[in-house]
């Protein structure tokens, strides 16, 4: 019986050693590798994720209503680019070929479900959803921004689906 | 999955030492003297909390105050009470006749601790004063008084209920601490700060736009909170005493979900700035971003351990939001939440062992814990009525949250062993966006 324990002990001993050794504590870590992943949502093109996309945004640019876009929508909890809205998107980027100077802001909105904070960055998604097609139709990175207003600001206040569609949608604003 | 945790720590107080206090104590604190019981975890002390005197009429009257009093200690978690107001009258009306305590008669009610005290209120000072007995040894613990500025009288009698905590568990209570919040009151989104227990509510942010998510600086110095300018969306900081905001970050894209280091001295950020919502470290200036993490899936509503050491947020690279943890300075994510396909919203609790959360369950948001190291999950909510935005107490018990029902959101506060959720809010208007200064 004593023999078993000491057995016991001193594996168990060993064991504790082997893991300290192999280091269970936290290594000390530089800036992050890039990580290929897979079954992510969707396949995008235009922006490479292994490049730093930055862009810059003035501050006293004014972007202003205009009616002659229409709105693009998307499916409940998705951001992918349907392909019913993509001659919405071709018309727009057309618009900006023809009209040099100005600049572009897509705002990105949810519906009501889903917590506020995760609408937050769905929107955002779909509004940048939107930038990376127009500037894979050849309109330039810095000439189009991104707001999302997550749930903040829907069309329809109803909690129908009716309403619940209307108010997943990217809308598109120009600079004056 | 709806499991109870029994941690074996139990809630311990000792005797040290005999100390009577006068009624009117000395500035200096007194050596402290705690019970003699020895309590398994989840039994409850039970309290008799005797009237308060006070003088009649007085601008804050001992009703109010023993209110107080009672839902501190309630809230703590630590503690039951005598119910019966008509022994509690009767007995304290008998000792204040015969100008000594009746410990004997006292202890009939089953009370192990008995509490009294005073109110005294003039034009320039509020003050209370309380005196706590250990019943089963039939002397006194402590007793101190504490005064203020009457209009704060709030402040002082949460100090009371704080050092009772302390004396009778050994625990630091957080009746003193407070909550920011948003509010659309006024009409727009706006931030506010309450005392925890849903008092004092006032308004920081003038801002007439969307302020959402704030989060505490350490020490209540200060507030972060994203909000919208023209067609930007920023980050700024502003004092809980209110005043002119200073704003932090104006990326393009997203500025969102500022989360302030335990130290104070950083921020955790999702920022979109190169063309995906990421994580991203910054000074507590909003300047020096760092970027975390490169997936090209959604990375969002980062939040620090209590070490800052590691980092929890909500990433969709798996096809759902689901919680990861990873170091602070980066390097490959950790999964935590394995069960439902929505799972958002991390708060890491100051005790560092639970990231409290959101699950979408049976179609209704729901609050859970998730063991970082065991990744065992607890609910803690039921019910309908989506919940939302948990943040943690400063002792990694209690939770404040928000709950939407019938067309409003509340703010609720919930004791993770209790589960028995308190509504701090009411009146027209939602609350929501909570967090717990620390």
């Amino acid at each position: 019986m004593r023999k078993m324990i000491v057995l016991v002990l001193g594996g168990l001993i060993i064991a504790g050693f082997a893991l300290g050794i192999t280091g269970c504590g936290s290594k000390e870590e530089v800036m992050a590798e890039p990580v290929d992943d897979t079954g992510i949502i969707e396949e995008t093109e235009a922006i490479s994720h292994g490049d730093v996309e930055l862009y810059d945004q003035p501050e006293d640019i004014v972007y202003i209503e205009t009616h002659q876009f229409g709105e693009i929508h998307f499916d409940f909890d998705q951001y992918r680019i349907r392909p019913v809205d993509e001659a919405v998107l071709e018309d727009a980027a057309g618009w900006l070929k023809d009209n040099a100077g100005v600049r572009m802001l897509i705002e990105g909105h949810c519906d009501e479900r889903g917590t506020n904070e995760y609408n937050m960055a769905l929107g955002e998604q779909r509004a940048l959803a939107a930038r990376r097609y127009l500037i894979g139709l050849g309109i330039a990175a810095e000439r189009i921004s991104t707001i999302s207003y997550g749930e903040e600001r829907p069309l329809d206040p109803r909690s129908t689906e009716d309403a619940w569609g209307k108010n997943r949608r990217g809308h598109f604003v120009i600079s004056e | 999955m709806f499991l109870r945790r029994v941690p074996a720590r139990t809630v311990f107080v000792s005797a040290l030492s005999l100390v009577l206090l006068a009624a009117f104590a000395s500035p200096a604190p007194a050596p402290e003297v705690r019970l003699s019981i020895s309590k398994a975890f989840g039994e409850k002390v039970m309290i008799a909390l005797a009237p308060f005197e006070a003088d009649e009429g007085g601008v804050v009257d001992a009703e109010e105050v023993l209110g107080v009093i009672a839902f501190d200690l309630k809230a703590s978690g630590y503690f039951s009470f005598v119910e019966n107001r008509q022994f509690l009258d009767e007995l304290e009306a008998d000792d204040r006749a015969s100008g000594r305590i009746d410990f004997q008669e006292w202890m009939t009610l089953g009370g192990e601790v008995l509490i009294k005290g005073a109110v005294t209120v003039t034009p320039n000072e509020f003050s209370v004063e309380g005196r706590v007995y250990d019943l089963g040894q039939g002397r006194p613990i402590f007793g101190r008084r504490y005064s203020g500025p009457v209009d704060d009288w709030r402040a002082a009698v949460h100090d009371l209920s704080d050092d009772i905590v302390r004396q009778l568990t050994g625990e630091a209570g957080f009746a003193g601490s407070k909550i920011a919040y948003v509010s659309n009151v006024t009409g727009t989104k706006e931030i506010y700060i309450m005392d925890y227990d849903g008092a004092n509510r006032r308004r920081i942010t003038r801002d007439s736009s969307i302020a959402m998510y704030p989060d505490w600086f350490p020490d209540e110095t200060g507030i972060v909170y994203t909000r919208y300018r023209g067609r930007r969306q920023e980050t700024y900081r502003v004092s809980p005493s209110g005043g002119e905001p200073v704003r932090l970050t104006s990326f393009p894209g997203l500025n969102a979900f500022a989360a302030v280091s335990p130290r104070g001295n950083e921020l955790l950020m999702s920022l979109s700035r190169d063309g995906n919502p990421e994580i991203y470290r910054l000074t507590a200036a909003g300047g020096d971003p760092r970027r975390l993490t490169y997936s090209r899936s959604t990375e969002s509503s980062p939040c620090w351990s209590p070490d800052g050491r590691r980092v929890a947020f909500v990433s969709d690279r798996s096809g759902s939001p689901q919680i990861y943890v990873m170091s602070a300075t980066g390097g490959n994510p950790e999964r935590i939440t394995y069960q439902g396909t929505y799972n958002t919203s991390p708060d890491w609790s100051p005790r560092g062992d639970l990231v409290a959360y959101i699950t979408r369950h049976e179609g209704i948001f729901q609050i859970c814990t998730v063991d970082v190291s065991t990744k065992e999950v607890v609910r803690l909510t039921t019910g309908s009525g989506h919940k939302e935005d948990p943040s943690w107490a400063p002792d990694g018990r209690h939770l404040v949250y928000t709950q939407k029902q019938g067309g409003k959101s509340d703010l609720y506060l919930l004791d993770i062993y209790d589960l028995e959720p308190v509504r701090l809010t009411s009146g027209t208007g939602d609350y929501l966006s909570p967090a717990w200064s620390q």
